[in-house]
């Protein structure tokens, strides 16, 4: 209410009744707002009500509806999380069940015909795992990753492919919290194969359309966007490489910027980027204002080259991505495009990569041979991995009469080969002394010791040494994986290897084989084979099928750490889904506080509300009586 | 002297009396008009004359004037105040009306609504493949842009109204003036050569300006003709009798239609800053300045939330797709004011993948854009079909200034990933939403036709749900489209400050009002009329008047006496 200010002199009759009406209006207009708040229970209908207020009441609504979102996320997270327990139970039971089969079915005592009953319920439990490895949670296959369209365990080629993904989705839960709801079925199963291939590193070259994205930055933090100075002692020009993609923008922002005669390309090993200027020209390249850029690239040197140096800048590791050229691998030396064969379980196909441009396309090679591996990009980015991806089976990767394996790194079993990798990581065994013996056609033999050696190439040096020209010579299979004898003596005998000591050093080797004239081909004996649950529970019952107590044995030590295992996912996933609940109850009693803070802001306080509609109520009718007893009176009333 | 002399000075008093009472009675006839200048007659004696040698006697009484009790400052004032007033009342009537085409505060006003869609795609997040969400996506996506699209149209409508308003209000001033003018012409006629002043003229002129200010704040010069000549400004609106005219213009300034008042004789324009239309002005630009906020705001969700969308994969590869924005030169470099982008691409580059359903596999290419500037190489919307043309498997055309992309045969389809440039967005390819700002904001009909499309995958996965998380954040990420605001505080820094310059409109409402009122009661206190005065002055003239006659009467007694002798 206003109120009107009165130091009149003089009072007329118009003055009275229009101070009388403007009072009354006022008095009326604020009761009409006093009871629009009363009747809605609303202190604020428009923002304009009370500004500040409505802000903060914008922004308290706005988190309230956030945090329903939040809640939703954890609500169906910590359901999937809770289909996922359910699961991993069964698939303890299921495991228990097989173990005490398996601790049940060992002993003389124990017939093959009891035996062969109980492969038939092991195979009944394995049919029941790959059925939970299958199981759905509202539609979302819950062991597939982020693949949940299709089942992720498929029967193929004689074992269980994985072809899910080990990528789980993440959602948010919170403004700074973004957490996984699903768990890695490798993590479960053991679905793929733990050892991973590709010990190369491929050293991807950079070309102009190599996008600064994919560059691991000389400094190793990627590329930071930024401007760089650049001078070339006499001019001094800031090069602006903010907006830049590829090396080749990089390129021609240096190039234009006019700097003498400095012009930028790929270096020669294309590791990085080389500066060129005429001969009296010190290239000086340094960062402005706390930028990383020239650092990131490589081609910092605030202090200048010296007079007509090159600036040849540091490497900066460019990622292998799947549109990096094959060409441009290994330094742009390319890799040998003969390919390779690869093998699992009963199957081999030989692929090649001839026609092959990009990494994508030697992956697609390898993922579209059918073979049941999974090819990419390992995740540091330098060269590729090949996956055992079928459980129940071994893989094996050997060259296709090239060096394309040796390149890639991927060769299952060659001779760079550690000893103590082979045979599943169990190695080669020695005994002290001597521990085969290599009998040639003709007839004369020779022993080996092959105690303390550590790769298969020392083991065919130690061979080649030991027979001192007698005729024998040891190589590496330039196709098939595995350690070669040629003898050449030509005799009517058979080329042969023997134990001496009784050293298992010869199996271990794969050499304990019968030879074909003068060549004696060693087996492969490093196949790469996913071990997981699926793959025991196969073994066990192909073990109990043949009745063989020491295969019975090694499937159940190896259900044994499945078992600890899926106990120990179970007791993560319990704790997690615990966390979920905890943050549920935290976010309820945040939205409390901020409902009450909200009711504060927006809602009517009665108690003040109505205590001034009865102010306004008692000056309306005081107004209303006063007006009425005074405006009537008048002198002419009382003239004569 | 005389017995003649003392029946002169009755006659006078008689007469002046007689006026005194007119004055009155005129006084309590309008009593209740509110533009009345109550007037007071001014009596005083009539010059002395010599009785005899050292005696000076009264010869009467006389009316010497009838004077209006009138401050010139205080209505100067009094009109300032009008002016004021209205300006204030009326700012607080419209954006009134702005606050409530928002109806913030409500359930379903646009930030419950975008909160919404945003919750939608972190629903999504969970569970990327289903049907259901991604309906929900889009129908809540629908729900906000229609709601966008009625707030322009509710704000544009409203800038409609403003102009219509300032039209009807600038022809009544006109109207107002000419009364003025003749007004001038009337008082100049009856004043003329007169001694004196037509004092109800004079109330009816005032009563005019009074109105005139109510409009629009003006200048008023009496000249000592009389007359008022009316500035606004420094313009003259009415000079004397002549009214020079007021008019309603429009003209086109960058595109937009800005209104302006000219004077209609000769267009010049003048400057109203207070009244109703001076309300309407800063209206006007106020609810200009609130629907640019609009636009800005659904031109950055629309742009942001396309680059993010366009670079998704959904559950089923593209296999012919039509950009929905029209490039106006399609030979022109692509960030150039000759493509006539709405939303401009930059540098960068990104990534087709082509992937043959049977075999499951996919070969991808990357994409260049050069937008650097250098070389003369920047690329066109030709030279990006033609690029996308080269591709094994796509073909790549551009009809109309728009891009269009198929696969080559059956079995294959397309999708995008890693857009650095922004250029599918920017080309409407991919996109959830389309338009280009508040007016015709709307969702794809190929995403509304297929939810599949709906890209909620990041790397390619189907089941991934990389980008429906991002979008999912986007809303209280700081933007570079809205210049390192977010999404969310550019929508409330636009209802803010509608809600303090209403809150503002409002104070000033009230405050100026009391000016005006405290100002036009002084106005009363000296020019209204008090019944009670006058009748007290009544019964004085009348005692006066009965005094004078009885008076004559005994004079003429006298003078019978007299005359009786001869």
């Amino acid at each position: 209410m206003a109120v009107l200010p009165l130091q009149l002199a003089r009072v007329s009759n118009a003055l009275r009744m229009n101070l009388a009406q403007r009072t009354i209006t006022r008095t009326q207009q604020s009761l009409t707002e006093v009871q629009n708040e009363l009747a809605t229970g609303k202190r604020i209908t428009v923002p304009s009500d009370h500004p500040a207020d409505a802000a903060l009441a914008m922004q308290l609504r706005k988190t309230l509806d956030q945090r329903q979102a939040y809640a939703s996320a954890i609500n169906y997270g910590s359901m999937h999380l809770g289909a996922v327990d359910s699961a991993l139970g069964d698939l303890i039971d299921l495991v228990r069940q097989a173990q005490t089969i398996a601790s049940a079915n060992v002993g003389s005592d124990v017939t093959a015909e009891a035996r062969k009953a109980a492969a038939a319920v092991v195979e009944s439990l394995y049919s029941q795992a790959i059925n939970l490895g299958n199981r759905r949670f509202q539609g979302t296959y819950l062991f597939a990753g982020d693949k949940g369209a299709e089942p992720p365990f498929r029967p193929e080629l004689g074992g269980v492919r994985f072809v899910g993904s080990d990528r789980t989705l993440e959602n948010r839960f919170d403004e700074s919290t973004v957490l996984s709801f699903m768990v890695d079925a490798n993590q479960v199963f053991g679905a793929m194969s733990t050892r991973v291939r590709g010990s190369a590193d491929l050293a991807p070259g950079i070309t102009a359309s190599t996008r600064l994205a994919d560059l691991g930055g000389a400094g190793g933090k990627g590329v930071r966007p930024g401007t760089i100075q650049l001078s070339n002692g006499v001019t001094t020009v800031a090069v602006d490489l903010s907006g830049a993609d590829t090396i080749g923008d990089v390129i021609d922002a240096i190039n234009a910027a006019g700097v003498g005669s400095i012009t930028a390309r790929v270096s020669d090993d294309l590791m990085g980027l080389t500066l060129e200027s005429g001969a009296a020209e010190d290239i000086r390249v340094s960062d402005i204002g706390g930028g990383t850029t020239a650092a990131d690239l490589g081609i910092r040197m605030p202090g200048g080259t010296g007079a007509g140096v090159d600036l040849v800048g540091e490497n900066v590791h460019a990622r292998l991505t799947f549109l990096t050229a094959l060409s441009s691998l290994r330094g742009g030396l390319d890799i040998d495009r003969s390919g390779l064969v690869i093998t699992n379980g009963p199957q081999s196909q030989a692929i090649d990569f001839a026609s092959a441009v990009t990494v994508e396309d030697l992956l697609n090679r390898i993922n579209g041979s059918g073979m049941g591996v999974l090819a990419r990009i390992n995740s540091a980015g330098t060269g590729i991995d090949i996956i055992n991806s079928v459980q129940g089976i071994a893989m094996r990767i050997a060259e296709n009469g090239g060096s394309t394996a040796a390149q890639l790194g991927v060769r299952s079993f060659g001779p760079q080969t550690p000893l103590g990798e082979l045979n599943g990581g169990a190695g080669v065994r020695t005994v002290s002394g001597d521990d085969i013996r290599i009998t040639r056609r003709d007839g004369t033999s020779f022993t080996v010791d092959l105690t303390g050696l550590a790769t298969v190439q020392d083991v065919i040096d130690a061979i080649n040494a030991a027979d001192a020209g007698g005729g024998v010579t040891a190589s590496f299979s330039a196709t098939d994986n595995g350690i070669v004898l040629t003898d050449s003596t030509g005799g009517a005998g058979a080329l042969g290897v023997a134990a001496v000591n009784f050293s298992p050093a010869a199996a271990d080797l794969g050499l304990d084989v019968v030879a074909s004239g003068a060549t004696l081909q060693g087996r492969d004996v490093n196949a790469v084979e996913a071990n997981g649950l699926l793959a025991h529970l196969s073994k066990l019952r192909d073990a109990l099928l043949t009745s063989d107590q020491r295969r019975i044995t090694t499937a159940s030590e190896g259900l044994e750490s499945d078992l600890s295992r899926l106990t120990q996912v179970r007791g993560q996933v319990g704790a997690r889904i615990q966390d979920m609940e905890s943050r549920l109850n935290r976010l309820q009693e945040q939205d409390l506080a901020t409902r009450t803070l909200l009711s504060s802001l927006e809602d009517t306080d009665y108690a003040d509300a109505i205590t001034r509609f009865q102010t306004l109520q008692t000056a309306l009718q005081a107004n209303l009586q006063t007006t009425g007893r005074l405006l009537n009176l008048s002198l002419l009333d009382f003239l004569g | 002297m005389s017995l003649i002399g003392a029946l002169n000075v009755g006659k006078s008093a008689l007469a002046t009396h007689q006026a005194a009472i007119q004055v009155t009675s005129n006084n309590v006839a309008n009593a209740g008009n509110p533009d009345y200048t109550r007037q007071v007659a001014r009596v005083v004696p009539k010059r002395d004359y010599q009785l005899r040698p050292g005696m000076l006697i009264g010869s009467g009484v006389n009316l010497e004037s009838i004077e209006r009790q009138i401050d010139a400052a205080l209505e100067d004032r009094i009109r300032g105040s009008i002016s004021d007033s209205e300006m204030a009342s009326s700012r607080q009537l419209w954006l009134g009306r702005v606050e409530s085409i928002f109806h913030e505060m409500g359930d379903d006003d646009l930030s419950s609504q975008m909160n919404a869609f945003f919750g939608a795609w972190s629903d999504l997040a969970g569970k990327p493949q289903d049907m259901g969400l991604r309906q929900i996506v889009i129908t809540r996506g629908e729900a906000l842009a229609g709601t966008m699209r009625d707030l322009r149209a509710g704000l544009d409508s409203l800038q409609g109204d403003v102009a219509r308003r300032m039209e009807a209000l600038v022809r009544d001033a006109n109207g107002l003036a000419r009364q003025v003018a003749d007004l001038n012409r009337q008082i100049v006629t009856a004043e003329g050569g007169a001694q004196g002043l037509a004092n109800g003229l004079r109330d009816q002129r005032d009563a005019v300006l009074k109105r005139l200010s109510e409009l629009m704040d003006v200048k008023v010069v009496e000249t000592s003709e009389g007359v008022v000549n009316v500035l606004a400004g420094s313009e003259p609106i009415v000079l004397g009798d002549t009214n020079r005219g007021l008019a309603f213009g429009q003209e086109t300034v960058n595109g937009q239609l800005v209104p302006r008042v000219l004077i209609a004789s000769d267009q010049a324009g003048i400057q109203v800053s207070s009244g109703q239309i001076g309300a309407l002005f800063s209206l006007r630009q106020e609810i200009g300045g609130t629907l640019g906020q609009l636009d800005d705001l659904a031109g950055g969700l629309i742009f942001e939330l396309n680059k993010l969308h366009a670079q998704g994969q959904g559950l089923e590869g593209l296999t012919d797709i039509t950009g929905g924005i029209v490039v106006d030169d399609p030979a022109a470099a692509l960030n150039s004011t000759a493509a006539g982008l709405e939303f401009a691409p930059v540098n960068g580059s990104f990534v087709v993948h082509l992937k043959q359903k049977v075999t499951g596999l996919t070969s991808s290419t990357l994409i260049q854009v050069d937008l650097d500037g250098l070389n003369g190489d920047d690329t066109t919307l030709n030279a990006l079909a033609a690029a996308l043309d080269g591709i094994d498997g796509l073909s790549a055309t551009v009809t109309g200034g728009q891009l269009r992309i198929t696969t080559d045969g059956a079995g294959g389809e397309f999708s995008f990933s890693q857009d650095s440039s922004g250029v599918l967005a920017a080309l409407g390819i991919n996109v959830f939403f389309t338009g280009t700002g508040a007016q015709d904001i709307g969702v794809n009909a190929a995403v509304k036709a297929r939810p599949g499309l709906l890209a909620a995958a990041g790397n390619g996965q189907v089941g991934d749900n990389a980008t429906a998380r991002t979008i999912a954040d986007l809303a209280s990420r700081p933007l570079a489209s809205l210049e390192g605001i977010s999404l969310e505080e550019a929508y409330e820094r636009m209802i803010n400050q509608t809600a303090v310059s209403a809150s503002g409109a409002r104070t000033s409402a009230t405050a100026a009002a009391s000016v005006r009122e405290t100002l036009l009661s002084q106005r009363e206190a000296l020019s209204g009329v008090s019944l009670d005065e006058e009748a007290i002055n009544l019964i004085r003239e009348q005692r006066a008047f009965q005094a004078a006659a009885r008076l004559i009467a005994a004079v003429d007694e006298m003078m019978r006496t007299l005359i009786s002798l001869v």
